[in-house]
């Protein structure tokens, strides 16, 4: 469903993605995880054009664009097909929760404002926030936030939800609540590539698990392989440490 | 002091007093128009065309507006010559509005820049990453966020031109301030205390009006910022030369 091949990224002269390759089945959630610095936000910000690589060719929906020399027409069609939960949740500040999931309904899909409402408290109740609809963003938690910005992403009805660290800026306490959207995202056979910090819930939720170091997929498989069976030296050593300095 | 003369001699400006309003407007409303072309050069950092702005700006605020007056009214027309216009004369209310227009490209610019850079980045990518236009961007999600950082500049740049608008006499333009030079001379002098002072009520009266107009969109603003959360410090976005 998502296809991508011999993508490459640089900044400057620091290769950040070396010829990264990826084949996405619908319905599949795969998890990156790697020490940081190594290209995985970045490779999902490819994804929406955020980043812009120098070469390489997406599929998506039936349709490939080629990144060399991608049109400014093509960037909005593949964009409008992919949505991204950010790490800070950037919801629009001038909005309400409501406006929030409904504003690109209307201007970028067309839809009808009846339409665009009904669809948005259904994917807020979702996210157990119908009854916050008229707040903005600001007099939120930050859980609720990235709460309403699952929500904002779910009422586009994309091929793939990208999440980019969505619960590293989170306080403790309020992980739990967006860990659990999430996985009733991915319960709803939604297609989901997540980069996370969150081992234990990439275990659980994955299909799959990548391990990127220094801007190449080091190693990957299903959570069970990665987590309990790694063949990579370098994908064990990370993931002691990481056990033994946040565990 | 003779306040039966300055009642009587207060009607004769209501004529000139719309010269002074037109100049105001039209210098402002282009000013503006003319201030979005330019903070936009300046933010992208498009190169040659952004120094060039660079230059243009820091030329119009460095120099007394008086003498871009002159510049304009004097210089306009051998620049028209010399890209084949041939108007020797040119009107002197058109000479000044224009002058205006780029004192006011150049000051609102700078109002204009950094309530755009003010906008986390986030809010961009959030709306790029949904497939807005960059013009759905703007009109929906940057300008409503950018607008209430502006306002106090902007209101400011109406105060200033309002003012500033006082030295367009200087080449011969009969606005309200025109006309209280003429009258001054045809009293021979005796009774300049109370003809400056009319003229001063004038302007307090036309400063007083924007100002309530400027308070009324701040009033919206605040309720903006409510929502919003942002808390803007006064020095943030207020600018004064």
């Amino acid at each position: 469903m998502l296809n991508i091949e011999n993508l490459n990224l640089s900044f400057g002269d620091h290769k950040v993605l070396d010829d990264i390759s990826l084949e996405v089945k619908k319905g599949e959630v795969i998890t990156f995880i790697g020490p940081s610095g190594t290209g995985k936000t970045s490779l999902l910000r490819c994804i929406n054009l955020l980043e812009k690589p120098e070469s390489g060719r997406i599929t998506l929906g039936g349709l490939t664009y080629d990144f060399g020399s991608i049109t400014k027409k093509e960037t909005l069609n593949l964009r409008r097909k992919t949505a991204m939960v950010f790490q800070q949740y950037n919801l629009f500040k001038n909005k309400t929760v409501l406006e929030n999931v409904m504003d690109a309904q209307i201007v970028v899909q067309k839809k009808s404002k009846k339409a665009a409402h009904d669809k948005s408290m259904k994917e807020l109740a979702r996210v157990g926030l119908d009854g916050k609809a008229d707040a903005y963003p600001h007099q939120l938690s930050g859980g609720q936030q990235q709460r309403v910005s699952i929500a904002r992403a779910l009422a586009v009805e994309p091929e793939v939800i990208l999440f980019d660290e969505p619960t590293s800026a989170l306080d403790p306490e309020l992980v739990g609540e967006v860990l659990k959207a999430i996985g009733e995202v991915a319960d709803s056979g939604m297609t989901i590539i997540l980069v996370t910090h969150e081992m234990s819930f990439a275990k659980d939720i994955s299909d799959r698990v990548i391990f990127m170091d220094q801007g190449r997929v080091a190693e990957e498989g299903p959570p069970e392989q990665i987590f309990n069976h790694s063949e990579s030296a370098r994908t064990q050593q990370f993931l002691r440490k990481f056990y033994t300095t946040t565990h | 002091m003779d306040i039966k003369y300055m009642l009587e001699i207060f009607p004769q400006f209501l004529s000139v007093i719309p010269i002074t309003i037109l100049i105001v407007v039209l210098s402002a409303v282009f000013g503006l128009l003319l201030s979005i072309p330019v903070a936009a050069i300046r933010i992208r950092r498009i190169p040659v065309l952004s120094q060039l702005m660079g230059a243009y700006i820091s030329f119009t605020r460095s120099t007394p507006i008086l003498l871009q007056l002159f510049l304009f009214f004097f210089g306009l027309p051998v620049l028209l010559q010399l890209i084949g216009f041939d108007i020797t004369n040119i009107g002197a209310i058109t000479a000044a509005v224009v002058c205006l227009i780029f004192f006011n490209g150049a000051y609102m610019s700078e109002v204009l820049r950094p309530a755009y850079l003010a906008i986390d980045k986030g809010q961009h990518e959030a709306a790029e990453s949904l497939g807005y236009t960059p013009f759905q961007k703007m009109k929906g999600i940057v300008i409503p966020q950018m607008a209430p950082i502006a306002l106090p500049g902007l209101g400011n740049a109406m105060i200033h031109l309002i003012h500033d608008s006082s030295l367009v006499f200087a080449i011969g333009v009969v606005d309200v301030m025109g006309l209280a030079t003429i009258m001054s001379g045809d009293t021979f002098g005796m009774k300049q205390v109370e003809v400056f002072l009319t003229v001063a009520l004038i302007y307090w009266g036309i400063s007083m009006v924007s100002e309530q107009i400027i308070r009324l969109l701040e009033r919206r603003k605040k309720r903006v910022l409510r929502k919003t959360g942002y808390e803007l410090k006064e020095e943030e976005a207020g600018y004064s030369v």
